[in-house]
Parts: structure tokens; sequence; C-alpha cells
């Protein structure tokens, strides 16, 4: 009976929202999406980010980078490459970590065993983490 | 033996509804023991998909399901306000998918109704184009989406932060404690008789035992003569130790059903399936076969899935209420409080099905159960008292890791696991080193969650501050956290040992069905840095 009852109301939902489709004009949502989810730090990767993404998370935080280079503010190569990649929403909270000098990444990642582009995770992260 | 306790009421089963009951009948003044045979939320809870949502779904079934979830997530989003973060699903749709953009969309502009009900936003049409710019992953052949917004949450914690609340208002809780028989005097069930984690026997009178097992509920039941019936489905998981997305996604699956790939605080999970279980609910293993079938739908609307590395998988089954001639998916997650005295084990009450989202609605019905049988008058107060964490807003959290010297991402993660409560625990210990680089976790949370928050193993620590859960899986930190746990328990060396090996070699069972690829230079790595470990 509940199942029949869902499904009649479902049909009747279905009904009203194919006459509004019809009787009003679509309009773009995608800003309002944005702007509605950016405090919860829900935001979209660029195209070139998405494409590398599964290099940048590669880390398997053998250490090794930490040894070829040094902080990136107060952050470790290695931490910034598991840690902070791993793209918390409120990754904003902790921007404060990244605030000072960035080491020479291309010699950590020139050590890294798995071909981690640490450069590339930094920018990520920092992007994300402005907000 | 040692002489029997006594108390009000007797609770078996430490997930989050056992732990939801202990909390509710302890703030009504009733004097309670709570018996988890393993750990805190380590059964079904602890594998769920971690999201308190309403349940779109069941809007095809039984909207009053959808409606009842929807409000106690309401409730369960105020209460662990810091616990909790918004998931946001793009939900792409195919040609040819089992419904189109305009039925789905029909879909959630029902489930909007019931979305203010836990302090959720509406949904949102896109393009495929806008839906691509979101989500620069999703397959070129998508034709439009929807949006969807639920809640996060870390069970885990959900279910010790009740078990805390609970033992703060008189409950003795124990972990590890497994209920082997039931106290009966002719009709009526008097108690529990149960063994602890050093192996000793005991016994607990109680004027009620609530039977809150989970899957186990017919087994419990078995003890005083009573049957339960449920429909068990197991359901697994692959866990990926970063957020592929910021925006979660679903798929639908070979078989039409649908699928989710859901954005958490720093990992993701994919799943999940629902299959009839039959098999030993002590040991239920993940197939390689299952991993395949939610691959295989995921690949459809997100490509590239197969190029990211999983870290585990999880499984569990779910205490579904019994029906015939169902599939598994068309089953309700409806739960139901049956009180067993017509049966001839007057004092014995069971709470079978349901699920996270309406743990509390739950553990507030059972409760009212007991208090009738009781004849105590108290009204329920957890839709409103916010759990420990949860009193006050927490503070900045580079402000808490300057003062700790900490890195704030480290202060952030601590607070997502005891909210305003990290400064107490940062305090004690007074150690920012880290333990777990990944998560990350500092010793002070360690030792904190070894004193108070009754971790007796290192899978107890996985459970409680998230220890092993990074890209790493416990590479770097498993023996460290060992020798930090065994100094507050009071381990030998080869205590640590073991308790390192056996962490190793249950989170194995986990990782086998998803290595590939990355996988295996992670595991060769790890086989280096554990070497003994999984002899």
């Amino acid at each position: 009976m509940a199942r029949t009852d869902s499904l009649a109301k479902l049909a009747f939902a279905y009904g009203v929202h194919l006459t509004r489709r019809r009787l009003t004009r679509p309009r773009s949502q995608f800003a309002s999406l944005l702007e509605t989810y950016a405090p919860d730090g829900i935001r979209p990767l660029l195209p070139e980010e998405r494409e590398r993404h599964p290099q940048l998370i590669g880390c398997i935080n053998c250490g090794l980078c930490a040894l070829a280079a040094g902080r990136i503010g107060s952050v470790r190569p290695p931490d910034l490459a598991t840690s902070y990649m791993r793209l918390y929403a409120r990754l904003g909270a902790a921007a404060s970590d990244l605030v000072g000098e960035s080491p020479d990444l291309a010699a950590a990642a020139s050590a890294c065993p798995v071909g981690v582009p640490l450069d590339e995770v930094a920018a990520i992260v920092r992007r994300l983490a402005a907000g | 033996m040692s002489a029997p306790s006594a108390q009000d009421v007797c609770v078996i089963g430490g997930g989050v509804t056992g732990a939801g009951i202990a909390r509710d009948l302890s703030l009504r003044g009733l004097s309670v023991l709570l018996l988890e045979k393993s750990d805190w939320g380590g059964g079904t809870t602890g594998s769920s998909s971690w999201m308190i949502h309403g349940g779109p779904r069941y809007l095809e079934f039984d909207w009053d399901t959808t409606r009842l979830s929807t409000q106690d997530a309401g409730y369960i989003v105020s209460i662990a306000r810091n616990m909790v973060y918004r998931v946001v699903f793009i939900i792409p749709v195919l040609p040819h998918d089992k419904n189109n953009i305009e039925r789905m969309e029909t879909a959630m502009e029902v489930y909007d109704r019931f979305q203010p009900l836990k302090h959720a936003h509406p949904h949102v049409r896109l393009t495929a184009e806008e839906a691509r710019e979101a989500e620069p992953g999703l397959s070129p052949d998508i034709i439009g989406a929807v949006t969807m917004e639920e809640w996060g949450v870390d069970p885990h914690r959900l279910v010790f932060a009740n078990v805390q609340d609970a033992v703060a208002h008189g409950t003795r809780a124990l972990n590890h404690t497994r209920v082997v028989d039931l106290l009966r005097d002719g009709g009526k069930v008097i108690g529990v008789r149960y063994r602890g984690s050093d192996g000793s026997m005991s016994e607990a009178r109680a004027k009620v035992v609530v039977n809150a097992a989970g899957p186990w509920v017919p087994e419990v039941g078995r003890m005083a003569g009573a049957a339960v019936h449920l429909r068990p489905a197991k359901g697994i998981h692959i866990v990926y130790p970063h957020r592929i997305s910021n925006f979660s996604i679903s798929a639908e699956s070979i078989d039409g059903r649908d699928l989710l790939l859901v954005s958490h605080a720093g990992f993701t999970l994919l799943g999940t399936t629902d299959d009839d279980f039959y098999g030993d609910l002590d040991s239920v293993d993940v197939l390689e076969d299952e991993v395949d079938y939610l691959l295989q739908a995921f690949e459809r609307v997100f490509p590239s899935i197969r190029d990211y590395r999983p870290v585990r998988t999880t499984t569990g089954v779910r205490p579904t209420l019994f029906k015939w001639r169902r599939y598994e998916d068309e089953l309700s997650r409806r739960y139901e409080v049956i009180d067993h005295a017509p049966d001839g084990a007057e004092g014995f009450v069971t709470i079978a099905g349901g699920k996270l989202s309406m743990y509390r609605l739950m553990a507030e019905e059972t409760s009212d159960a007991v208090c009738r049988k009781l004849g105590h008058q108290a009204p329920c107060v957890t839709a409103t008292r916010p759990l420990p964490g949860n009193e006050s807003d927490v503070e900045p959290a580079d402000e808490l890791g300057r003062a700790f010297g900490i890195t704030a991402l480290a202060a952030m993660k601590l607070q997502t696991r005891q909210g305003s409560n990290a400064a107490a625990v940062l305090k004690e210990a007074r150690s920012g080193r880290m333990v777990c680089r990944c998560e990350p976790i500092t010793e002070a949370e360690l030792v904190h969650a070894a004193r108070h928050e009754q971790v007796r193993t290192l899978a107890d620590a996985f459970r409680r501050v998230g220890l092993a859960a990074g890209p790493c899986a416990g590479t770097a930190c498993v023996l460290r956290a060992a020798g930090v746990i065994g100094n507050e328990l009071g381990w030998s060396a080869s205590q640590r040992f073991d308790a390192a090996r056996e962490f190793v070699r249950g989170a194995w069972l986990g990782r086998a069905p998803i290595l590939g690829h990355s996988g295996w230079a992670q595991e060769e790595m790890a086989s280096g840095a554990m070497r003994g470990l999984r002899n």
C-alpha cells in the first residue's frame, strides 16, 4: 500500500514538473551552486588539475623528499603530498601552515620514487586553501 | 565469577543504536549497563556510508521513512554540529539511464520538500557543460545532472560521543565484552552472563534487557527463546585515501542500482553493494567481483576511476527487517521495537532494522518502550541536548595549533573528532609529536584515547582517532602508535609487537581485494617497513 501511494504521488509530481518545464524558461543555476557551497570548501578542480589528479595523489609517504628539500611554510613536503593533498573541505582553516618560503620542490620531486610532481601539488593545495 | 551487579537496564550491542539507547536511558535517570563484543561502532555502524542522509531512494517505496529519516537527521546535525559536514552530490544522467533527467529532477523536487528538516539546501539542475565544469572528470557522454545535498559524519566518533555522554550520566560501558547467555527466571529475562576483555566471566542483573545487536539480534534473541526475523544484507565500500572529487557523484550499476562515490573529510567512499547474506556474521569478506561491480558502474560516469589507488575496502551486514519476494534494494529501512513478553520472554526488548540517520529516533522509541515496562516517567531529551564536544563553537584551528605547537591542519582534524574539547585533549598530555602524519594524529590525542576512550587495540585507535586511515595505510605509524598506547596500557615489548601484527593482519583482509598498480608499490614498501609483522 505504501509503495502504491508513493508511486502515485511521484507520478503526480512528475506531471507538475513537466508542465512547469513547458511553461517556464530554464535559467542557469550554476553560479548559485558554487556560491552556496564555497563556504563549505566544496569547489571544482580545474580541468588541468583533474587530468593530473591521479599523479598528484600518488604519494606513498616514504619520506625521501623530506631529505631533498626543506619545509613549505611549516609543512614538510611528504606531509603536503599525503595529508594536505587529501583536500579536506576545511583546508582553508589550515592556510596559515603554508605561509612562508618555498623550498626547491623540483629537487624534492626528483627524489620521489613514484614521481609525484610536488610543485603542482603545492600549487593546487595553495589554491584550494586560499579559497 | 564475580558477584552479579544490578541495574535497571542492560543494553546488548555497542553500535550507534545501542549507544544511543544507553545515552537516552541514562539521561532519563535510569542505571544502564552497555555491552559490546568488539569495539564501539565496530560492526554495521562503522561499515556504513558515513552519511546522515534522508534516503531519496525510499521515495519510491515509502515517503514516511524519508520524512522520519530527514527529520531525525536534522536533530543529529544539531546535536553533533562539530562532527558533520556537507556532502554535495552531482547526479549525472546518461542516455538510456533508468531515470531520465526529468524524472531525476522530479525526485529531487520532491526530496527538496524534506531537505529543510535536515538544514540542507534544495537541488540545482545543471546542463552537461555545467556539470563538467563543476566536476571535469565526468564523462563527456552525460546529458545533464541534478545536485543533492546530504551530511557526512564519522560514525565511529558519533557512536563514541553517545557512549561518552551515557558514561557521564552513570552508564557502565564495556567494550570487548561478549554476552554468552541471558539469565532467566521462568518466563522472565533477568540479566546477562558475559565474558570480559580479560576472559573472566561475570553476571549482571537487569529489570529489562535490550537486544540492540544489529545483524546479530536473531542470535541474541535465541538466548531468550525469542525469534527475531531479519533479512541480512551485505554491503561493501572501496576506500580511497583522498577526496577524488570535491563533489560526490552517483552512478547507475549494471543492474540499475544507484551507487555513490562520497567525498568525505579527506577521503572517498565508493559503494555500496546490497546482497542477501547467509554466512558467518563475524567473518565477512570482500570479493574482487564486488569491487569490479562498483568500478564498472563508475567508469561510465567518471572514466578515470581506475587510475586512482584505493587503500582498503570495508564491509558490513545491514540488519534489514525480513520480507519475502523482494529484491534486496527494495527492502525498507524501517525498524521495529519488539517486546518479547508475548513470546514468553518478559523483560526482553529487541530493536531491529533501521539505519544510521534514524539512530536517535530508534533509540528514543526503544527507550520509551523500556520506560513503559519499568513504569518510569521521564521525557527524552536527546533531540536537543548536544553531544560531548558540541556544546560550543570550536576556536579557529590556527590559534589552537599555535597554542600547542602543532600545525593548523592537525588542530583542525583534532577538532573534527573532539569538537570544543580539543584544547583539553592537547593540554593533558602536552605532546604535539606527530604519531600519524597522514591523518594527522598527535601523541597527545593517542594518549588521551588510551586513557579515556577505551582504546585497547590498534584497531580501536583506528576507529577512535583514525590511526592508519591515510594514504600510507599505517606504514609509518603502526609501530609508533603501538609504543604510545602500550606505554599507557602497560604492554611489554612483545605485546606491542603482537598488537601491531594483529592490526596489520586485520588490515590486510580489507586491502587484498583492491591492490593493483601503485597499490602494490605501497605494499612492497609497507612489507619492508613492517618486516616480520606479517609472518
